[in-house]
């Protein structure tokens, strides 16, 4: 099994921290991972992408032309990455921030609200989590399990409120993906 | 040993700390920042010393300084900063002095892009500085193999008087792998080595160290280079050679260009294309004998591929080459990177277009 991800987002969403927490809860699970980010000189805005891959073999190259899955955490970063996604891949998209037509017919897609859910559980900054747990949820890249002991690790310290807020956001994605993939 | 998951320049700050460097001065430049940011305060935690400086002038020339103790010194850059460097690096090869410098390459000419690039091989392994002087340069594929080499780089400095360069790329830079890191080495417990300058805990030396020599001495110094030169071409040459046996296309590539190469010849491999790869561990030593010795009644062609256009190694593998079989390239460049399908496309061309011309 050889999964790899790109998650593109404006700088400060998130959407880095969230694809390196993922890869390295995946070694910490006994799996390869690798994480690349590229983005720009801004340290908040503008467009932020990271390739993660997370395999059972070693991973010879971490430069794949065209990715298994894309998170779209926003318009910006649907329009500009949406070509990078292999056909037949799976695009998971945050439907509260990007909303234009969807003009392949070659993948398969998931809409997330994924700002409205995360108001709805607590916190809005958690928004990124739930669009992870929809795209594990949706692919079986990885047990969700692996990614909710790194998180529960991450914010410990932060209290048990946080680590329960962390979890019921990555189980309400894996939820909804789950079912998007049997349907 | 665990597997740890680490960004590459972090990983090399920690391989640089249990290697033995205890000084860093650097200036922040992208995609190399997080090396300088790590050591700010992981040095002081050993009792070493990390200095932002306030330019890659003053930081290459601390290292200078430093170094002249009997310091185990470091700094890191990117592209751009390293030109800043040079005429310090120079400096260093003309004291001999031992350092290591570490650059993280992004697009270029000028200023260029922040994006990684394989751009300043010329730079690296031809005049790193002015004055006709080399330094072994070694090329790492992976994090791993940056953490390794950077851990016994200052073996080789100290070794041999000399600066020594570890060539990385912003992908190698900024990325996240597993690594494994080595223990820390036992170090002296003075600095001070018989030709540093300072007290050394018994005399106080009187060495002066210096990059001005009269004219006669400075030609002695040239041909001791040359000679040194020489023993690195004959001992310290790596090398990695994969799929060569029944090779009729040699792929020559290093750093990160070699891993997507090797994803594009195993892939190509599956379809029945005979094609291996020499990838250069050091660059300065470059691996002359393994082109040079390839059984070319069996190889077809050579194919450079780098994250530079144009490709900058290829004239270090002609003159191994010598006629005796075409050499191609292909490469990505200025922060656009390679792929794996594109660098398989671009092969399967190249190896196409030789066929039916030939």
């Amino acid at each position: 099994m050889r999964f790899t991800l790109l998650v593109g987002g404006s700088g400060g969403q998130g959407g880095m921290s969230m694809g390196m927490t993922l890869a390295e809860s995946a070694v910490k699970g006994g799996k390869h991972a690798s994480f690349m980010p590229l983005y720009g000189p801004e340290q908040r805005g503008g467009a932020a992408k990271c390739t993660v891959i997370i395999s059972d073999e070693p991973i010879i190259s971490p430069l794949p032309l065209k990715t298994d899955g894309l998170i779209a955490m926003n318009e910006a970063s649907y329009k500009k990455y949406i070509k990078e996604l292999r056909p037949g891949g799976l695009l998971v998209r945050n439907s509260s921030r990007s909303t234009s037509a969807i003009k392949r017919d070659d993948i398969r897609v998931l809409e997330i609200p994924a700002d409205d859910i995360a108001v709805e559980l607590g916190s809005s900054k958690i928004a990124g989590i739930v669009l992870i747990g929809a795209m594990l949820g949706f692919s079986n890249m990885m047990d969700p399990k692996m990614l909710m002991d790194s998180l529960e690790e991450k914010f410990e310290s932060k209290g048990d409120a946080i680590v329960d807020l962390n979890r019921r956001a990555l189980y309400k994605g894996v939820e909804l993906g789950t079912k998007a993939a049997a349907g | 040993m665990a597997k740890l998951f680490m960004k590459g320049n972090e990983a090399v700050g920690e391989a640089a700390v249990r290697g033995g460097i205890r000084f860093f001065a650097g200036y922040p430049i992208t995609p190399q920042s997080e090396l300088p940011e790590y050591l700010s305060w992981r040095l002081p935690e050993v009792c070493g010393t990390f200095i932002q400086a306030e330019s890659e002038v003053a930081a290459i020339n601390m290292v200078y300084g430093a170094a002249a103790t009997g310091a185990r010194a470091m700094t890191g850059s990117s592209s751009p900063g390293i030109s800043l460097k040079s005429e310090g690096i120079s400096y260093l090869s003309a004291a001999e002095l031992p350092a290591v410098i570490i650059n993280v390459q992004r697009g270029g000419p000028g200023l260029g892009s922040i994006q990684p690039a394989q751009q300043d091989y010329l730079q690296a392994t031809k005049a790193p500085g002015h004055g006709g002087f080399r330094m072994m340069v070694f090329a790492p594929n992976s994090i791993q193999e940056a953490v390794d080499l950077v851990y016994e780089a200052p073996e080789y400095a100290d070794r041999d008087r000399s600066p020594v360069l570890v060539l990385m790329d912003g992908c190698l830079g900024t990325m996240m792998d597993e690594v494994e890191l080595p223990p820390f080495k036992e170090l002296p417990e003075t600095i001070c080595k018989p030709w540093t300058v300072g007290y050394d805990g018994t005399t106080r030396s009187g060495h002066l160290i210096t990059p001005i020599y009269p004219e006669a001495g400075l030609e002695g110094k040239n041909k001791l280079a040359v000679a040194r030169t020489k023993r690195w071409e004959e001992n310290d040459v790596q090398v990695e050679e994969f799929m060569l046996d029944d090779a009729e296309w040699v792929i020559v590539a290093y750093g990160i260009a070699s891993r997507v190469a090797k994803q594009a010849i195993l892939n190509l491999r599956n379809k029945g294309v005979k094609v291996g790869m020499i990838r250069p561990i050091t660059l300065f030593p470059f691996p002359k004998k393994s082109i040079a010795e390839l059984d070319y009644s069996q190889v077809k062609g050579l194919i450079d591929i780098e994250m530079s256009i144009p490709a900058l190694m290829r004239e270090d593998i002609e003159l191994q080459v010598l006629g005796r079989a075409p050499v191609y390239e292909y490469g990505r460049s200025g922060g656009v990177l390679l792929d794996d399908d594109s660098t398989e496309a671009a092969i399967w061309k190249i190896i196409e277009e030789a066929s039916s011309n030939g």
